[in-house]
């Protein structure tokens, strides 16, 4: 049960979120340097559990994604001075990370600050390091027990962006092929549907933080514990999911959609050819499709469960009786209005 | 032929299921003493990394908390199943003074908690993770490798010193402050004539890791320290002190007090620290003190067993007991000569085979099967680890043949054949009846080991003894 454990972080280094989180007329403001400070106390704790406990941070920018600090990386032994006060390794853990924000933050060009926040590329990055770690290839010795227990911490400050809904869910199952969990922290704004549903499908907790002075005490009791202790301490995971997914056309969260019988894409409102399989949809279909779902739901399907619990997996509401697809018999593919489906993505 | 039961936890679940053996060490001593050590940020950060997991992420929850919470909200964060692991840890953490009360409310030791916060967020002016020398351009840092060296050296020459103590063979005497420790723990005794002998717990002590080695020798310099009269608590903030300082760093001395400057010599000859020379201004610890309080090998790779030998392992064992060592260190053939019998030697390769009589002198020497064993799967080849597929891992498919592990347990059993008990023989009853009824009476007791009633008489065990006694007596009186 006590063996290392791996820890990658992402941090949401937003300009414009992390202005607007430490402006005065927000209930709880907190700036940048404060949150700094709380995350390296947090992260000096992890590495106290354990010595040979790992750590690997990266910082998503607008339009990138940078590894900030790992503790593989060897680090100029020289940059960082000799104290007697503190823990060397914990000094040069705080000197590096403080240093490579500062640097990232000052290199952002005015013209960079609103583009999207990178958040997909660091969580790609992160699954790639841990993949690295957990499989050293030169490592003759197939011991299991001797390879860390992986988890990965998302620090988010920005809301939903649902173009990168497609790249999201395909790191989610990478994720879960690779058995690490991904535990959310979400600061500020609105709940993000798809960090949720990545701490959910991993088994990782997602806590949306209302009191930021106590960001701490949150990360401490929550994100500290190894998944190997979380069978004894409970970690609070959320009780109501978002489980929606977004179109293929538009981007857009749908409540309901519409799923290619073919490849499963998903989009928002009939359409004669699926975009992504090129497979023709017949008229007829189509016609009812329009005429039952113009913006209203039909009669007879149940009300949208935007929040349904999370121990029973919504399945698609209602589903358009018809042949099956082309490719199986000589029945004409169709669309069906489903609410989300879980494996809209996979493909 | 009796059946042979496996141990129910093999050799790593076993070392790392227990606590470290320095709490139990730590569990003893005052509070007073307790809370002097918990000044210093680096003792609470190397203590905090000997407790267990469930005991760490404790200390964590409450550690930036400034009032006590009540006891039920804490219990309420653990899982239906963690209620026992978690009374465990409570009791653990209120032994050690760091949690001084738990039944009501929740609060870290005052001392313990600023100690900590300071070694994890840095700053404070207790300067206890050891003040670093100034650069000397004459005598540059010695480089890891010779840390690395001049351990290993230390190290085996007192190891190898125990293990041909009773062949009559003469290797490199450890220093004088190394024999007396030997002594005095028990390892080694000069039971006859003035040299030391390799005593069973020597013998014993031999097959631990390195790691559970040093900390044996350590918690009995620790003992020592009490005896002479040393402040126990600077002795060990300084063990402390080690253990989180850098490998490959030299430190100054001038920051030392006198009882640690006084261990400097002590831990020289363990090989814990290094100095170019006994009055030197500045000491490197080695690999031995920075891995005290982590699970990393605390010995870097053997001299001259290839380049990662001792850690990768270098023993197979066949089913016909023929085993094969890959080393040319002489002390790893030392200590596999206590229970092989070793057949032929080449550059790089050990011959031998596991036979009735030397697992018997093994036995003899005070070695059980399971450290035997125990010590051959910690040291076999990766050979051997490639044969135990991986899906098979959790159904702890043995890494050593059964038959050979079998037949070591087998030849322990034989030595088990007769067990003595002390007790008393009662004989001579009047009649059927009367002998009957007083051993209705004992077997109630539950104190009898051996009956005959043909012969009338039985055997009952010591403490049963005066009860059985007393009502024959009774028996008799009431009778005439």
């Amino acid at each position: 049960m006590d063996k290392a454990s791996h820890l990658s972080v992402i941090l949401d280094l937003s300009p414009t979120q992390w202005q607007l989180s430490a402006q005065s007329n927000v209930s709880h403001p907190l700036t940048l340097s404060t949150f700094v400070s709380h995350l390296l106390a947090f992260l000096n704790a992890h590495m106290a559990c354990k010595d040979d406990n790992s750590l690997a941070v990266f910082g998503a920018l607008p339009g990138k994604s940078v590894m900030l600090y790992s503790t593989t990386t060897p680090m100029d032994e020289k940059a960082v001075a000799a104290d007697a006060n503190t823990y060397r390794p914990f000094k040069i853990l705080d000197t590096t990370i403080t240093q490579t924000i500062l640097d990232q933050i000052e290199s952002i060009s005015d013209n960079d600050v609103e583009a999207p926040i990178d958040i997909v590329g660091a969580l790609t990055k992160s699954l790639c390091y841990i993949n690295r770690v957990t499989n050293p290839a030169n490592s003759r010795s197939e011991d299991a027990t001797l390879l860390p227990d992986p988890r990965i911490l998302i620090v988010s400050v920005s809301p939903d962006q649902s173009s990168s809904y497609i790249s999201v869910m395909n790191s989610i199952f990478s994720a879960q092929k690779l058995k690490v969990t991904i535990d959310v922290c979400k600061l500020h704004v609105a709940d993000s549907v798809f960090l949720q549903q990545a701490a959910h499908l991993t088994g990782g907790s997602y806590i949306s933080i209302e009191r930021p002075d106590a960001l701490l005490q949150f990360l401490m009791m929550s994100f500290l514990p190894p998944p190997s202790i979380r069978q004894l301490i409970s970690v609070p995971t959320q009780d109501k999911i978002d489980f929606r997914a977004a179109c293929f056309c538009h981007k857009n969260i749908v409540d309901i959609g519409f799923v290619c019988s073919v490849c499963l894409s998903i989009f928002c409102q009939p359409v004669p050819v699926c975009s992504t399989c090129q497979t023709k949809f017949p008229m007829k279909t189509l016609l009812r499709l329009k005429a039952a779902h113009p913006h209203t739901p039909p009669p007879g399907t149940p009300p949208l469960r935007s929040g349904t619990p999370a121990n029973s997996l919504p399945r698609s509401t209602s589903i358009a009786p018809g042949g099956t697809p082309r490719q199986v018999s000589n029945g004409n593919p169709n669309m069906l209005p489903v609410a989300r489906s879980n494996t809209s993505a996979t493909r | 032929m009796p059946s042979v039961q496996p141990p129910t936890e093999d050799s790593a679940s076993s070392v790392e299921g227990t606590s470290h053996a320095l709490l139990a060490f730590l569990q003893s001593q005052s509070q007073n003493t307790l809370t002097r050590l918990y000044q210093k940020p680096s003792s609470c950060l190397s203590i905090f990394r000997l407790l267990g997991p469930l005991e760490r992420q404790l200390v964590m929850n409450l550690l930036w908390l400034e009032s006590a919470i009540p006891a039920p909200t804490m219990a309420a964060w653990v899982t239906s199943e963690g209620k026992k692991a978690y009374e465990i840890a409570l009791s653990v953490l209120s032994r050690l003074h760091v949690l001084p009360q738990y039944t009501v409310k929740l609060a870290l030791n005052v001392t313990f908690k600023t100690s900590l916060r300071q070694a994890i967020t840095g700053g404070g002016t207790s300067g206890s993770f050891g003040a670093p020398a100034e650069k000397d351009g004459k005598h540059p840092t010695p480089s890891i490798e010779t840390l690395d060296t001049y351990a290993l050296e230390r190290w085996e020459t007192i190891l190898h010193y125990m293990v041909s103590s009773g062949t009559g063979r003469n290797p490199t005497k450890p220093s004088q402050g190394v024999l007396y420790l030997l002594q005095r723990s028990g390892l080694m005794a000069n039971a006859h004539g003035p040299s030391l002998q390799i005593t069973s717990s020597g013998f014993q002590f031999l097959l631990h890791n390195p790691h559970a080695q040093l900390w044996e020798l350590l918690l009995q310099y620790l003992r020592m320290a009490e005896e002479r009269q040393m402040d126990l608590v600077e002795v060990l903030s300084f063990l402390f002190m080690l253990s989180t300082m850098e490998l490959g760093r030299d430190y100054s001395v001038e920051h030392l007090s006198p009882t640690q400057t006084a261990m400097l010599e002590d831990l020289r000859d363990y090989g814990i620290i290094w100095q170019r020379k006994p009055s030197s201004k500045r000491f490197s610890p080695t690999r031995l003190a920075t891995t005290l309080t982590s699970s990393s090998p605390p010995l870097p790779t053997s001299s001259g067993s290839g380049a990662d030998g001792q850690r990768q392992g270098f023993i197979i064992l066949e089913t016909n007991y023929r085993l094969y060592a890959y080393t040319d260190n002489p002390l790893q053939t030392a200590v596999l000569n206590l229970f092989v019998t070793l057949k032929s030697r080449f550059p790089n390769l050990v011959v031998g085979a596991i036979t009735r009589d030397s697992v018997k002198k093994a036995l003899a020497n005070g070695i059980t099967a399971d450290q035997i064993i125990s010590y051959l799967t910690t040291h076999a080849h990766p050979q051997m680890r490639k044969n135990v597929p991986r899906t098979h891992r959790t159904k702890q498919k043995p890494l050593l043949p059964v038959t050979v592990q079998d037949q070591i347990r087998l030849w322990e059993l034989e030595k088990n054949r007769v067990k003595s008990q002390e007790g008393y023989l009662y004989t001579a009853f009047a009649s059927q009846a009367d002998y009957e009824y007083v051993l209705n009476y004992a077997k109630q007791l539950d104190v009898v080991l051996w009956e005959s009633s043909a012969k009338r008489c039985f055997f009952g065990s010591l403490e049963g003894h005066p009860n059985i006694r007393g009502f024959i007596e009774r028996r008799a009186a009431g009778k005439s």
